[in-house]
């Protein structure tokens, strides 16, 4: 584009400026659309803090309590078990995804997997069903709405006042019109996005990447930019303001409103996915044939009794000089292990499988493909929360091993065997306090940015894509403006 | 009468003759459609996985209860399924069951340990929301009479023929009377038959679909008359069009978010988190203290059990179980405190609703079709009552009837009866 025509742009864009500042319609429309973004920025990211802090108390707390509980039984303190909460990421303030929808927290004990509790959403008041107070919803769902509002009658009053002939006559060309309206959207669109970016910019000093932060400001400028597009195309080709608007408005039901949840209805219709409670019977049966590792003369545990004893070289478990009965249960606790791991990542795989099939969609909905995008460029997708299961899982796995090491080799097996005989043998059954100290502090990450970053690929793609066939359609238009 | 007829007729030949009109409807009617076809097959899915768990819990119980004979040890292995079925309404308002556990399996052990586990369908798919019946009625169809009806007079103003139309116009009725009537029965069919259809294949009674339809149509009704006042005397269809859609946004979005945010403020719930910690801090405790710091308050509960509570072992079952229930009794006005508080949230949504149609609506078609919080909580009672019914089975054989022969375990409570 030559500099002389982009000052004709330039010039197009500020009359369209000017036509909004004198229009009420439009100056509420962008009123409201600055106050519920702002609003929606503040008000996140004060609950996220929160959300935050509380957590981040709750695993102290938690950890607090395992260490200073007395001299025990360490089997006990694998029962006593332990509680990992999921602390939100810095980025999630803009854009909470299903946290509120998985539970946050876990607790952890010796022979079982248990599933997240206490989600958000089950003590809420359904309310929020249709859309919640997040700058993800507003610049989402509603962003678009108002840049409609604004934009529907761009190039179709032109026509409709008759001005476009004379504006076309004079030498204006088409594309420079179209690109003059369309510059005067992007400001509007930089409007709507620049409390988001500040916020988003401010989370830089939460040790939140720069990677991270630009993909996600630059994945919403293209959103808006793709919605942009579909107004400006719109607006042209329609001959009058009233059809433009209702074909948009038609438009953002489908794409906005309608779409995602198609794509949510059609992945868990493709792609049905047995429940926790359903495969847990398979796992039930897999685990009773390792034996219960309470009991040491579980026929199941014979053959490795057996091996003990020829490593010690010793005729009798009474002779070992390790505790047989914490062998025992760390033996078990490692073969469960395997096999609850192994079905834990099936259904964590067909849940992806699920996950995936709902955002292919993002190439029919530019709305499914951001939701996408934001999601896992923030770490608020299923992703994150698999790996929160995975890094729980490896905690429970290291305190458990941790107290069984204890059991093997700090508490005397004679000590063991009697502990239920009368009060003082319980007494004597039991290992210092000290010895807790095998569970480590925990943190939870989210993924890295680049892998977050390599993730979000093709919903950029996608919106790329919208991009790109839009633009092709709007020269196409351009061409031929009447 | 036959005047009528005309009338009707003609706005009909209008109406099929504009295009974006009959495509506005058959999206309506597709989309309704959708909706109602994935509800069915969303409640099939839900009512065969249901039978499957039944079976499959029987042959698991069946399989642990060969073992042992010790009442102890089988009430540790054993595990109970409860589940809620849906209703023959919730193919149309599938409500809140993706949220709220529908199935559930419960042992012997303390019961506030184990009813906060979920089996939670994905979250990524919940967190967008499902396409059901209520959505399409409650959201969308506010937008399809908006733009059916924001032109109504706006388009013949524009056009230049309304005062000709308005002069030379029989009556009232003969004009818009006749262009309403016939657009909103238009929609009214468009949505509505897919739920019809819907209705007849999961067996839904002719009250509750009556029921169903009456509020529907009612809503409809609102949101046209809304339409058609609002575009009275407008000249700018857009214009119209923009002010209605605010309203909705209004309505859908702002006046609930801002009640949740009013709410969630106000009433105060204890932590879930804090429930599971008093009950394992009671519990584990329960192994340091002396036998009879649990035995003592545990027959104030079970008096009918206090001549068993002598010990010959520092470990026995009964001592266990009981310093179970004794774990629960100690979280029990936390539970129930957060139990409330969500129960005063639903209450205080139910106010919120009146400012807010879709909502009303939303809420009064999950409350017939029994897929609300409300509905969820009630079968989290029966879960609790279930397990207790459990206890009562158990305590007599754990505390001095010795192990149970093989038969009585048929004999077993069953959720099955609370079901009902």
């Amino acid at each position: 584009m030559s500099k002389n025509n982009f000052s004709k742009v330039v010039i197009v864009a500020k009359d369209e400026w000017r036509y909004w500042l004198r229009s009420k319609l439009a100056m509420t429309v962008l009123a409201i659309g600055l106050l519920l973004t702002l609003s929606s920025v503040v008000v996140t990211a004060i609950t996220m803090h929160e959300l935050s802090h509380t957590r981040n108390e709750l695993q102290s707390n938690a950890e607090q309590s395992f260490a200073e509980q007395p001299d025990r039984h360490p089997h006990r303190m694998v029962h006593y078990g332990h509680y990992a909460f999921r602390t939100p990421t810095p980025l999630s303030t803009l854009d909470p995804g299903i946290d509120a929808y998985t539970g946050n927290s876990i607790f952890l004990e010796g022979h079982r997997q248990n599933s997240a509790m206490f989600a958000e959403q089950r003590q809420g008041t359904a309310l929020t069903k249709l859309g919640s107070l997040t700058p993800a919803f507003i610049i989402q769902t509603l962003a678009p709405l108002l840049l409609i509002l604004i934009g529907y009658s761009s190039i179709s009053r032109e026509r409709e006042s008759q001005t476009l002939s004379y504006l076309l006559a004079q030498g204006t060309k088409g594309s420079t019109l179209i690109a003059g309206k369309g510059l005067a959207l992007l400001c509007v669109v930089g409007l709507i996005i620049a409390p988001l970016a500040v916020s988003a910019l401010f989370t830089l000093s939460a040790c939140e990447s720069l990677l991270a932060v630009v993909s996600f400001i630059v994945g919403y400028a293209l959103y808006l930019s793709v919605w942009v597009l579909v107004v400006l195309l719109a607006s042209s080709v329609f001959s009058k303001n009233s059809g433009s608007f209702t074909a948009l408005a038609f438009v953002w039901i489908l794409l906005c409103i309608v779409m995602p949840r198609v794509a949510s209805t059609s992945a868990s219709t493709a792609v049905p996915s047995a429940g926790k409670i359903e495969t847990d019977f398979a796992v039930k049966a897999e685990l009773r044939k390792l034996g219960d590792g309470h009991n040491t003369n579980d026929p199941a545990f014979k053959q490795f009794k057996q091996s003990l004893l020829e490593k010690y070289n010793v005729n009798s478990i009474d002779e070992l000089p390790v505790n047989f009965r914490g062998l025992v249960a760390s033996e078990s606790e490692a073969k469960q292990t395997k096999v609850l791991n192994q079905f834990a990542e099936q259904r964590m795989q067909s849940e992806l499988k699920q996950t995936q099939v709902s955002r292919y969609f993002g190439w029919v909905s530019p709305m499914v493909a951001i939701r996408t995008l934001s999601m896992i460029v923030v770490g608020t997708s299923i992703e994150t929360h698999h790996r929160f299961l995975r890094e729980t899982e490896q905690l429970r796995f290291d305190f458990v091993q941790g107290l069984n090491k204890v059991h093997i080799e700090v508490l005397d097996y004679q000590d063991d065997m009697n502990r239920n005989a009368n009060t003082e043998a319980t007494k004597k059954a039991r290992v210092s306090a000290e010895n807790w100290q095998v569970l480590q502090d925990f943190n939870f990450n989210v993924d890295s940015a680049d892998v977050r970053a390599k993730r979000s690929v093709p919903a950029f793609l996608q919106l790329l894509l919208w991009i790109v066939v839009l633009v092709g359609g709007i020269k196409l238009v351009g061409k031929r403006l009447i | 009468m036959s005047y009528l007829i005309t009338q009707l007729t003609r706005e009909w030949g209008f109406l099929l003759r504009q295009k974006y009109l009959v495509v506005l409807l058959l999206c309506s009617f597709v989309l309704s459609g959708f909706a109602i076809y994935s509800g069915l097959s969303e409640v099939s899915a839900q009512q065969q996985t249901i039978e499957r768990l039944k079976a499959a819990d029987q042959s698991d119980r069946a399989k642990v209860q060969q073992k042992p004979d010790d009442p102890g040890m089988l009430a540790y292995y054993s595990f109970h399924l409860t589940y809620s079925q849906p209703s023959n309404l919730a193919f149309a308002a599938l409500g809140e069951r993706d949220i709220f556990p529908w199935k559930h399996r419960i042992n012997l052990l303390a019961i506030e340990g184990q009813i906060y586990e979920s089996d939670a369908q994905n979250a990524e798919l919940a967190q967008a929301g499902k396409i059901d019946f209520v959505f399409v009625i409650s959201a969308l169809a506010p937008l399809v009479i908006i733009l059916l009806f924001h032109d109504l007079y706006a388009n013949e103003r524009t056009s230049g023929r309304h005062d000709l139309l308005v002069t030379t116009a029989k009556s009232y009725f003969a004009l818009w009377g006749a262009r309403i009537t016939v657009r909103f029965l238009a929609v009214i069919v468009c949505l509505m038959l897919p739920l019809f259809i819907g209705a007849f294949i999961a067996g839904a009674s002719a009250f509750e679909i009556a029921y169903v339809s009456l509020l529907c149509i009612a809503y409809l009704a609102f949101w046209t008359a809304l339409s058609v006042w609002w575009g009275k005397n407008a000249t700018s269809a857009p214009r119209v069009a923009s002010g209605l859609i605010g309203l909705w946004v209004l309505f859908a979005f702002i006046i609930p978010i801002l009640g949740d945010l009013a709410i969630s403020k106000s009433v105060h719930s204890p932590k879930g988190g804090d429930i599971m910690l008093t009950q394992r801090e009671a519990v584990n405790d329960a192994w340091d203290l002396p036998k009879s710091a649990t035995m003592q308050p545990f027959i104030k509960e079970y008096p009918a059990l206090a001549p068993y509570i002598a010990m010959s072992s520092e470990f026995e079952w009964k001592w266990y179980y009981a310093f179970q229930q004794m774990g629960d009794l100690k979280a029990a006005p936390l539970s129930k405190a957060y139990r409330d508080a969500a129960a005063e949230k639903y209450d205080l949504a139910g106010v919120v609703s009146w400012f807010s149609p879709p909502f009303l609506l939303q809420r009064s078609l999950t409350r017939a079709a029994q897929t609300d919080s409300v509905a969820a909580y009630a079968y989290e009672q029966q879960i609790r009552d279930y397990h207790q019914q459990l206890r009562e089975f158990y305590y007599p054989w754990l505390f001095y009837k010795g192990n149970p022969p093989k038969s009585v375990l048929n004999n077993m409570p069953r959720f099955e009866a609370i079901a009902k």
